[in-house]
């Protein structure tokens, strides 16, 4: 994404207008998206883009990535962490990428569809191992992103509109609504 | 009559001073409404009320900015981003916390009715007896009885949802329908009916939310956003209910940005002549003239006001020859409870979202039992059906985890206790001289701690609550329990107590202060004990009787 759909993006997920920064020639190795705290390069933006892209992928509905959710993801550890989780955040992210590249054999965000998913999935059963110690800043990174991930994907416009019924005024109570119905 | 002249001032615009206002000017009498804060119009300024989820930058979450410039509002649930403009600038107006209390405080027109919980009850005769019986703190000069009308006469305008239940502790009001149990509710209370019989009962909450019109409002539309401020009217603020009932009189004026600094005193009649204000955007000071005075500043600020008044007469000011003003802080302590899995009911779902729970009221220390504390507590509580954040353990990312986020996951059943706490004297708030607010005014210190009597009963509101949903059928019940915290509970009382005697106490039985008869205090500052149901509505009850004391007082030409 060049940072010119970035920040179009950004302001269609944020809902506010964003002023269109004056320099908008694309340096190589800094970062699109805009942080006013945490700090990333071109290629750890990639990757968490397509760690959160390999969480909820395109399939017959959009992606993160389609949904912008990496962009919120940004924006919530950027706003919302404290200078201890961004640190934290980063040492983590750059084990993730060390570990992905050893495994894989290239950067993470280059690899294939198949290949992202087998290292996650593995990612994921560390996490839920309870005698897994290694790497527990990379794993905190990873549920960071994914935490995050899920929040702005069930929180989405997206979500609330199209997959599951979300009315503003729902103007009634039914105690007793047939699930599949809700569900929509 | 000047401009600055009026029949009655009204201290603060919160739920008891919009009562206030609304009873005053009903009666005839020209009254102004005086507001520390900004204004905030009904309906227009509700500005996040109408907004999606998606629509707020973080969701409706809280920011590191938020966090540092809210440290005690960041404690517990209220700091977030959809609200975050009805609660007070910590930074302008500090208080001083010798102990820990967490004042959650909202400086503008309508206070904290605009944000309240909504959950009304009345006070049942046990509770007014209560002090007298257990030998604590002062009689309460006034029984059921004396407030039984007025709670009616509360509850008909404000518009209270509510079942009559019949259950003796919890007296039944002049209710509108009561709102739906949902399936997995219904299916605990029915088994909590078989165990407990007429020992405990389980019924739904009285909130109020009104369901069915009243008053050019809308009917409740089950939003849950209450607290953004409702463009429907449908739960009671002073926004949606007082306020418009006294502007139709013609005889209420309103004043924000008026910080009132002092009532003023008149040594020769022993009655307040009225107040002096500083106009929080322009600093200037200014004085209004009234017969009778209202204070309704929210507890603690009640006694602040009363504290810097008349102190050339008595050191610690208006009401405090008792020996008690800005003594026995009280509050409901919470924190505690229990919840659990239901099973089953995979193919029910709730649509609308409710805002309101279900109720257990008190059971303890009634009926002739002896627990090892006194007092007792009721609980909050209900049943719901998670959505994504249930553990999907076979799915972990992928396309199928997505489209398992759009389906429900389990239901589960929780509740929390609301405790009673007593009014033990050395609970206190007093002036802090050494630190001053943005406008150089002293601040509140505040001293004040749950003691053994509230620790002993947060056992059994722990243990009870697992005892209670294991024996209605709730799954793999888990408990939970804090430090208590005063404050936390967002039910600040007894400052300015009322009692039979002026030596033990700051009120009569008519909400006049002892020292100056023509001022009345009619907000938390008031309560002579706590009771663990949710207060706002005896303060509803309380002002519109001192209300129609004060102008029948009037009338008589005793004021």
């Amino acid at each position: 994404m060049n940072r010119r759909a970035a920040i179009r993006n950004m302001a269609l997920i944020m809902g506010s207008a964003v002023v269109l920064p004056s320099c908008l020639h694309d340096d190589k190795g800094k970062a699109v998206v805009e942080l006013k705290h945490l700090k990333i390069d071109a290629d750890q933006e990639k990757l968490v883009n397509s760690l959160t892209e390999t969480i909820l992928p395109k399939t017959d509905t959009p992606g993160a990535a389609e949904l912008g959710i990496n962009l919120f993801v940004f924006k919530m550890l950027d706003d919302c962490t404290s200078k201890e989780q961004q640190a934290d955040f980063i040492t983590g992210l750059a084990g993730f990428a060390d570990e992905a590249k050893k495994q894989m054999g290239k950067p993470f965000a280059e690899g294939t569809d198949k290949e992202r998913t087998a290292f996650v999935t593995q990612m994921e059963q560390h996490s839920k191992d309870k005698n897994y110690k290694d790497n527990a800043k990379s794993l905190a990174f990873y549920q960071m992103v994914k935490g995050q991930t899920i929040f702005g994907y069930t929180t989405s416009k997206y979500f609330m509109t199209k997959q599951v019924v979300y009315e503003l005024v729902p103007g009634r109570y039914n105690a007793m609504y047939p699930a599949k119905k809700a569900m929509a | 009559m000047s401009n600055n002249t009026y029949d009655a001032i009204v201290i603060g615009s919160g739920i008891s001073g919009g009562w206030a206002a609304k009873e005053l000017t009903e009666k005839g009498l020209k009254t102004i409404m005086l507001e520390r804060g900004k204004n905030i119009e009904h309906i227009k300024d509700y500005v996040n009320a109408n907004k999606g989820p998606w629509e707020f930058e973080h969701r409706g979450g809280r920011t590191q900015k938020m966090i540092e410039d809210y440290p005690v509002l960041k404690r517990d649930y209220p700091l977030n981003e959809t609200n975050l403009d009805y609660w007070t600038n910590e930074k302008e107006s500090p208080y001083t916390e010798i102990k820990r209390f967490d004042w959650f405080r909202g400086y503008h027109m309508g206070g904290r009715s605009l944000m309240w919980g909504r959950q009304s009850y009345r006070w049942h005769d046990t509770d007014f007896e209560a002090n007298l019986k257990d030998g604590i703190g002062t009689d309460w000069p006034i029984r059921y009885k004396d407030l039984a009308p007025w709670y009616s006469h509360a509850e008909k305008f404000a518009g209270i949802s509510g079942n009559r239940d019949g259950v003796p502790i919890l007296p039944d009001g002049d209710f509108m329908p009561p709102m739906d149990m949902n399936i997995v509710e219904k299916d605990v209370q029915k088994r909590f009916k078989e165990f407990y019989k007429d020992a405990r009962h389980f019924v739904i909450g009285r909130t109020a939310n009104i369901t069915v019109p009243h008053n050019n409002r809308t009917n409740c539309q089950y939003r849950n956003k209450c607290w953004l401020g409702c463009p429907f009217g449908a739960y009671f603020s002073t926004q949606s209910a007082t306020l418009p009932a006294a502007m139709a009189t013609g005889n209420l004026t309103v004043r924000p940005w008026s910080i009132v600094t002092k009532i003023i005193y008149d040594k020769d009649t022993k009655k307040a002549k009225g107040v002096e204000i500083l106009d929080a955007e322009t600093n200037k000071t200014y004085e209004f003239f009234a017969k009778i005075v209202f204070v309704n500043a929210s507890a603690l600020n009640s006694a602040w006001v009363l504290m810097n008044s008349a102190t050339d007469v008595w050191e610690g000011g208006l009401g405090s020859s008792s020996g008690q003003l800005g003594h026995n802080v009280m509050d409901h302590h919470l924190g505690v409870g229990a919840g659990g899995r239901i099973e089953g009911f995979e193919n029910k779902y709730t649509f609308g979202r409710r805002a309101n729970g279900i109720y257990i009221p008190r059971y303890r220390n009634l009926n002739g039992e002896k627990r090892d504390y006194i007092r007792g507590f009721g609980y909050q509580g209900g049943g719901s059906r998670a959505s994504w954040s249930r553990d999907i353990a076979e799915l972990n990312i992928g396309g199928d985890f997505k489209d398992a986020l759009s389906e429900p996951g389990s239901w589960s059943f929780g509740m929390g206790g609301f405790g009673e706490t007593l009014p033990y004297h050395e609970n206190r708030v007093y002036l802090d001289k050494t630190k001053k607010d943005k406008w150089g005014l002293p601040i509140l210190a505040i001293d004040a701690e749950c003691k053994e009597n509230e620790r002993k009963m947060r056992i059994d509101m722990m243990n009870d609550a697992k005892e209670m949903l294991e024996n209605a059928g709730v799954k793999d019940v888990q408990t939970y329990t804090s430090d208590p915290v005063l404050g936390r509970g967002i039910h600040e009382m007894g400052t300015a107590r009322m009692g039979r005697d002026p030596k033990s106490s700051v009120l009569n039985e008519w909400n006049q202060v002892w020292d100056a008869k023509n001022v009345f205090v009619t907000d938390g500052a008031a309560m002579a004990s706590a009771a663990c149901q949710n207060p706002s509505l005896t303060y509803m009850a309380l002002t519109a009787r001192a209300a129609n004391h004060a102008v029948e007082e009037l009338k008589k030409g005793n004021l």
